[in-house]
């Protein structure tokens, strides 16, 4: 061998792994672990270097995707002319021969179907809240509420599809594909983007979520959301096979590199560093997943502020406490999906139902982020795809199987923390709660605002595909100033 | 030891860029570019400073910068001005925007070039808001395009290739062969010189791996080593390119670009049988069909006069779209989408081109317009398929594909039938001539025919009306009777057995014989596999453009063409699905050829010429080498389209063969190694890593083609993403051990064990390669992985010599191919005494370790000896070197 060609390739190798004391170190890791075999990063987390574009109010975002559509109807929009109007059909200069989803676009009866459990204004703010969502109307005042939010979608995979990714087809990167790429991931040890799905105890709804919710489009694919599952390995493969313990494994992944740390020094090529970090990285996550779900150090007050269903993997309340740990460690960005709320003829039922697994657990989440400091720094958004329509589906007669249609032309959401306004109500819907009366919020301006909330111009985050500037909210959006704090 | 000649040329020449056209931003901008500029002058553009390529140099800039306004899309088209055609550009030319004064000074006098420059935001192009601006490096190669009088005009991908000439290189000794010229003469002028030859154990593996998708024996290794004849490297090959394993291997990218996969996708992801298509690819590259055979038949196989059984088979690819048949989905919609995927997959694999854009509008950037793209959409828009949810997954038109057992057996139960049929019919006439309105019916009809009317029993069509009674037999046996006899039901059938039982005992019996021999007949039918095919309805369906691409929305009727841009249909064929997929493969078409090739690099060197593989348009990324794509693409249709002959060229080359060492000037000067001063070196694409455990571990089965197998996969998968529909039943015994292109595939939630993989939804033609801690987690802990490694440390006790330093260097060499040093050789028998003493410690862990995975074990074996040496193995198959192509 060549005595100067080895020195050379060792100064490199140094030069790769010098920018911490240890070849191992974190920084290195980091940085190893986010460079894309096509492009260069060059910040320490991994993200862009021209990113953020302003200072942040938020670093992390926690977005509780209520899958199926919540009646904002029934939970929020309140409308006294809806209680005077019950039973009677819903004036038609209101519905005006809006397009319907195939459920409804038959029935000629609309008749007005009033809450089904009274509302009422709370807290200082004076918003209003179903008597069905008692824990979420004790923390209005922390809340932001958005009631003129609408879409142009009426089914549901096109329309979370729209809002989590701004494209109702499949295939663009989602919003924690999009956030990850830009900003890199806090946390060395877990993924940056993690994903958790719940369901009703009674399986009402057959909506499956698909994948493409947590795409990563056309980015590398390393910024797909990580889908937690609710049995089994919490992420794939996680566990070392039997018999192997991790003393053991230790071992072999410390001769492992430096085997390959010789074939670095021989060959010189630095996606053999980046192989090195890759396992590492692995190892520490096998022990910070496990610590992450074990939930053994958590007061019993705060498990009991979740709720019953805590302690039951894969519940909503389950991944709402995990969603807490998850910001905890740094992730960027939990989706959190449930679905059940798809009501076209069992709104009597299990409309009270779903509150009663959601409603905790949504409010346990803001108020223990907030307890802990974290809520001025972690955003959180409830929400649905679309919201309901006021008018009934079925027959007035048949209560038992009252239920009400996808209604994309104006719904609620709320957010917290992370640089909103809390005890804002922001945006207003018309006397049925049908259509937006003032200040429309699209998905696409919705993103829009998320995006300049972590520090993002929307417009300014783009990936190029297929000779295209593609970006997270298309060709559209506007950040809503009013509900910035 | 490559080097860089002209280092201070260039560091000289990047720095004297200079901002020569005044603007107030520009400081801050050149202070901020200056990086980019720097990396960009060295990617290249350096080489031909002196001369500026209208193709290479100018018209992606304008793409970026001013087809929005000035491009392809009619619609959004500013002052009558386009800069995509050779037509516009010469217009713009008449109207003196690229005009020189007398002196040849361009800023004097183009008014191009004075708009592009002007500080007054009133002026400048393009506007201020528009987003990118140019940069004034791009302006200043625009000055000098027009200075050089603004030649040019057609993008380059749309102007058939030329054989270019084989260049002069510094080192005629070199190359091997035309490509080696082509790569040479490039480093030559990057100032790099070839990498050595790589070691000859690690060249076989490298080609070992991308010819079969396997790694080499030992004993291939140590025959190769050993073979001192000059050509013992291109017997190899040959070996390799006749394997049968070769058609596997090269497989699995176009499994991906055909988007193939055992069920529909979306709500209830239904099964079908596609498998056969899956097959037919097999055989036809182990068969080095042509590649212009091999388009035409998947692409219009049905048409081809007297198509064949295989040839119908093929046009299965024009089937593999996924397929949304939920309730409540209006079907018309589902078959507009499955047609726009045909389109646009079509488009992505043979024209390089993104057609999605023109779904709803002109294309911004690439001569493709919305009425072209319909038009091309007519081609694929006369198949009988309709939206709707037909049989589950497998939607019509289908085609039945009995075994030759399966022929024959129906062959003759077809026959008795018909002879148990006309006993009847005689026996029915005779004794029962008295009944009126009895109607009599043939059987008839093909394979196709024959399965749909026995798949739907109780067809009413030939029930009499009449509703007379005969004394003694009721209406309902009348009717029974009127009934043709092949047309019966099995009620019918039932019915009359009960009246006739006591009376006519010998009519009974053959009744039966008849019921018994349909029952037969049926159940083999449905045992006959069935997949999904093309075919071409006589009327044709009218084509409409689509406003904003929906379903429901015509607009103007349009017939089927192919774009303006590109060379036209032969005036005397006719205007279908097969003229059209002949034309793509005409030796004239400028695009087919070269994406094709360009994937094929991309397949032996991680990526292609042009990045983007499915991008050859304007906003594609530009070509590496355009000549070596252009030699490459005219020696594939000079050779009959000869894939095998392109594969050998291109893995007998010196370039293929050199060493992948990576030395510290070549990590400086080209990390990405587009130049290819060294060899091929990236980790190796999740699939194959399976199967390469699998082989070391000596458990691959060799079974090939059939239905797809379902490998270990972690309990619950499918059950959750499903909501408890479907639930993974793990196959057992050898179908575990079947490479990876069989296992099963369903499309809303693929194998587990596979990453960064294309996720068979749409059509992908790029390679993907990221690292996470997930990939790892897969490689150290997945069942198949660990149980490899258990295999193949009962390989390595029995066949690895008696001593741990002799078994160690077995293991590493199985993997690796190369011996390992003596510092490697240390650390693995180190690690193998640190692990002998733990299992040796805790017989529970090692009895643990040695049970994983259902492949029996050498029960003779010490389970502290194979625990020990099963880590090892894990270890070896995680090994950087082992997880690489290199």
């Amino acid at each position: 061998m060549n005595p100067i060609l080895d020195a050379h390739v060792l100064q490199t190798r140094r030069q790769l792994l010098g920018r911490s004391a240890s070849a191992l170190g974190a920084a290195a890791l980091g940085t190893l672990l986010h460079e894309d075999t096509a492009r260069g990063d060059s910040t320490a987390n991994g993200g862009l270097p021209d990113l953020p574009h302003h200072f942040p109010k938020a670093k992390r975002v926690i977005y509780l995707l209520h899958n199926g559509a919540p009646s904002h109807v029934d939970l929020y929009d309140h409308k006294p002319r809806i209680l005077e109007w019950h039973g009677k059909q819903i004036p038609d200069e209101v519905q005006g021969g809006r397009r319907l989803s195939t459920m409804t676009s038959g029935q000629t009866a609309r008749p007005v179907l009033k809450p089904l459990a009274p509302l009422r204004p709370h807290g200082e703010s004076g918003a209003w809240v179903s008597d069905l969502l008692p824990h979420t109307a004790a923390i209005v005042d922390d809340l932001c509420f958005i009631k003129s939010m609408h879409t142009d979608q009426v089914n549901h995979a096109p329309a979370i599809t729209h809002f989590m990714t701004g494209f109702q087809r499949p295939g663009r990167p989602s919003m924690g594909a999009w956030l990850t790429y830009g900003l890199g991931s806090d946390t060395q040890e877990l993924p940056g983007f993690v994903v958790m799905t719940s369901r009703d105890k009674e399986a009402t709804c057959g909506q499956i979520f698909y994948d493409y919710y947590w795409g990563n489009g056309f980015l590398p694919s390393k910024y797909q959301g990580v889908k937690f599952r609710g049995v089994g390995d919490p992420v794939l493969y996680l566990s070392n096979p039997q018999g192997m313990s991790r003393a053991v494994r230790r071992g072999l992944l410390d001769d492992l590199a430096r085997l390959n740390e010789i074939k670095l020094n021989e060959f010189g090529d630095p996606e053999i560093a980046t192989r090195i970090a890759q396992y590492e990285m692995a190892y520490r996550m096998q022990a910070s997943v496990p610590d992450l779900t074990d939930f053994s150090n958590e007061p019993q007050h705060i498990l009991d502020m979740y709720g019953p269903d805590v302690t039951r993997t894969g519940s909503y309340a389950y991944n709402c406490l995990m969603a807490r740990r998850l910001a905890e460690r740094g992730v960027r960005f939990v989706q959190l999906m449930h679905a059940g709320w798809d009501q076209h003829r069992n709104l009597t039922t299990q409309l009270a139902i779903q509150c009663q697994d959601t409603d905790a657990p949504s409010a346990a989440l803001v108020t223990d982020l907030k307890q802990r400091g974290l809520l001025d720094d972690t955003l959180i958004i409830w929400g649905g795809e679309f919201g309901r329509t006021p008018f009934l589906q079925g027959k007035i007669e048949d209560r038992a199987r009252w239920g009400r249609d996808h209604h994309p032309y104006a719904f609620t959401i709320w957010m917290a923390g992370g640089g909103v306004q809390p005890g804002l109500t922001y945006g207003s819907s018309d006397d049925f709660a049908h259509n937006v009366a003032e200040n429309p919020v699209s998905a696409h301006d919705l993103q829009a605002t998320i995006l300049h909330l972590l520090g993002i111009d929307h417009e300014r985050l783009t990936y190029r595909f297929q000779g295209r500037h593609y970006r997270l909210t298309d060709i559209a959006g506007n950040v809503v100033g009013p509900v910035l704090a | 030891m490559p080097i860089c000649k002209d280092r201070q040329a260039i560091e000289t020449s990047a720095a004297d860029v200079s901002p020569r056209f005044p603007s107030p931003s520009v400081p801050c901008l050149m202070r901020s570019l200056l990086p980019t500029l720097l990396t960009l002058w060295f990617a290249g553009d350096w080489v031909a400073a002196a001369e500026v390529d209208f193709s290479r140099d100018i018209r992606p800039i304008l793409s970026d910068t001013c087809f929005r306004c000035h491009g392809p899309d009619a619609d959004t088209r500013e002052a009558e001005l386009r800069f995509d055609t050779r037509e516009g550009l010469e217009a713009a030319r008449a109207a003196g925007l690229f005009d020189k004064d007398v002196a040849g000074n361009v800023a004097a006098q183009s008014e191009f070039l004075r708009r592009i420059s002007s500080s007054d935001d009133d002026e400048r192009m393009p506007p201020p808001d528009a987003d990118p601006q140019l940069t004034p490096r791009q302006i200043e190669r625009i000055s000098q395009w027009i200075a050089a009088g603004a030649k040019g005009g057609e993008h380059w991908a749309y102007v058939a290739p030329v054989r270019p000439a084989r260049p002069a290189v510094s080192d005629p000794q070199w190359p091997r062969n035309a490509i080696d010229a082509f790569i040479l003469a490039r480093l030559d002028a990057e100032g790099l010189t070839p990498s050595a030859p790589a070691e000859r154990p690690r060249l076989l593996r490298r080609v070992t791996l991308d010819l079969t998708g396997v790694p080499p024996t030992i004993a291939e290794i140590d025959a190769f080593v050993a073979d001192v004849s000059p050509d013992a490297y291109e017997r190899a090959v040959e070996r390799l390119l006749a394997s049968p394993h070769y058609g596997e291997r090269m497989a699995w990218e176009w499994l991906d670009a055909a988007r193939y996969a055992d069920t529909s996708g979306f709500q209830g992801d239904p099964e079908r049988t596609m498998w056969p298509w899956r097959d037919w690819l097999i055989d036809a590259l182990n068969a080095g069909m042509p590649f212009d055979a091999f388009t035409i038949e998947q692409l219009a196989g049905d048409l081809l006069p007297n198509a064949t059984r295989s040839q119908r088979v093929a046009t299965g690819f024009c089937r593999n779209n996924m397929h949304n048949g939920e309730g409540g989905r209006i079907p018309e919609e589902t078959r507009v989408e499955n047609v726009f995927d045909r389109t646009e997959t079509m488009g992505a694999i043979w024209l390089g081109t993104t057609l999605t854009c023109a779904r709803c509008h002109d294309h911004k950037y690439d001569p493709f317009t919305q009425r072209e793209y319909y038009q091309l959409f007519a081609f694929f828009n006369n198949t009988s398929e309709e939206g709707g949810s037909f049989r589950g997954g497998r939607i019509p038109p289908v085609m039945p594909l009995p075994t030759e057992e399966q022929s024959a057996e129906l062959e003759s139960l077809k026959e008795s039938l018909a002879a148990v049929a006309a006993d009847l019919e005689k026996w029915e006439q005779e004794q029962l001539a008295k009944i009126d309105g009895a109607k009599k019916g043939d059987a008839s009809g093909d394979d196709a025919a024959e399965k749909a009317a026995d798949g739907s029993p109780g067809s009413d069509s030939s029930a009499s009306p009449e509703k007379e009674t005969v004394t003694g037999v009721p209406d309902k046996v009348c009717e029974a009777l009127a009934a043709a006899i092949s047309e019966r039901t099995d009620d019918h059938l039932q019915l009359l057995i009960d009246h006739f039982t006591e009376k006519q005992p010998s009519y009974v019996e053959q009744l039966k014989a008849f019921q018994e021999t349909r029952e037969r007949r049926k159940k083999i039918w449905g045992q006959v596999v069935e997949t999904m095919v093309m075919d071409e309805r006589d009327d044709v369906r009218e084509t409409f453009i689509l406003q904003r691409g929906t379903y429901n929305k015509p607009d103007e009727k349009v017939v089927a063409a192919v774009p303006a841009r590109l060379p036209q249909l032969p005036p005397d064929r006719p205007v279908n699905r097969l003229s059209f997929a002949q034309w793509l493969v005409d030796p004239a078409h400028p695009l087919t050829a070269r994406v094709t090739m360009n994937r094929e690099w991309q397949r032996f060197f991680g990526t292609g010429f042009v990045r983007t593989a499915e991008d050859f348009g304007s906003q594609g990324d530009k070509p590496t080498h355009p000549q070596l794509l252009d030699w490459l693409a005219t020696e594939l249709v000079r050779s009959g389209w000869d894939m095998k002959h392109l594969h050998r060229l291109i893995v007998t080359s010196a370039t293929y063969r050199q060493s992948s060492r990576v030395s510290p000037e070549l990590q400086e000067h080209d990390p990405k190694n587009q130049w290819l001063a060294r060899g091929p070196r990236y980790r190796m694409a999740s699939w194959m890593l399976r199967d390469q455990a699998l082989a070391l571990g000596g458990l691959m089965n060799d079974t090939q083609r059939g239905p797809s197998v379902k490998p270990y996969q972690p309990v619950g998968i499918w059950a959750e993403a499903t909501f408890g529909k479907k639930t993974y039943q793990q196959d057992h015994g050898a179908s575990l051990y079947r490479r990876s292109l069989y296992a099963y595939w369903r499309r809303i939630v693929g194998p587990t064990m596979f990453f960064d993989t294309a996720k068979r939804q749409t059509c992908e033609v790029n390679a993907i390669r990221t690292n996470t801690p997930m990939h790892a987690l897969t490689t150290m802990n997945e069942i198949a992985f660990v149980e490899a490694a258990r295999a193949m440390a009962q390989r390595v006790l029995a066949e690895g010599g008696t001593t741990d330093e002799s078994r160690a260097t077995y293991a590493f060499r199985l993997a690796t191919a190369r011996h390992p040093s003596s510092e490697e050789q240390r650390i693995l028998t180190q690690r193998l005494g640190t692990l002998r003493t733990h299992y040796g410690a805790d017989a529970e862990a090692a009895s643990q370790l040695i049970q994983v995975g259902e492949s029996p074990r050498d029960e003779s074996l010490d389970p502290a000896e194979h625990a020990a040496f099963t880590g090892l193995c894990l270890m070896i198959l995680n090994l950087d070197e082992t997880l690489t192509k290199e």
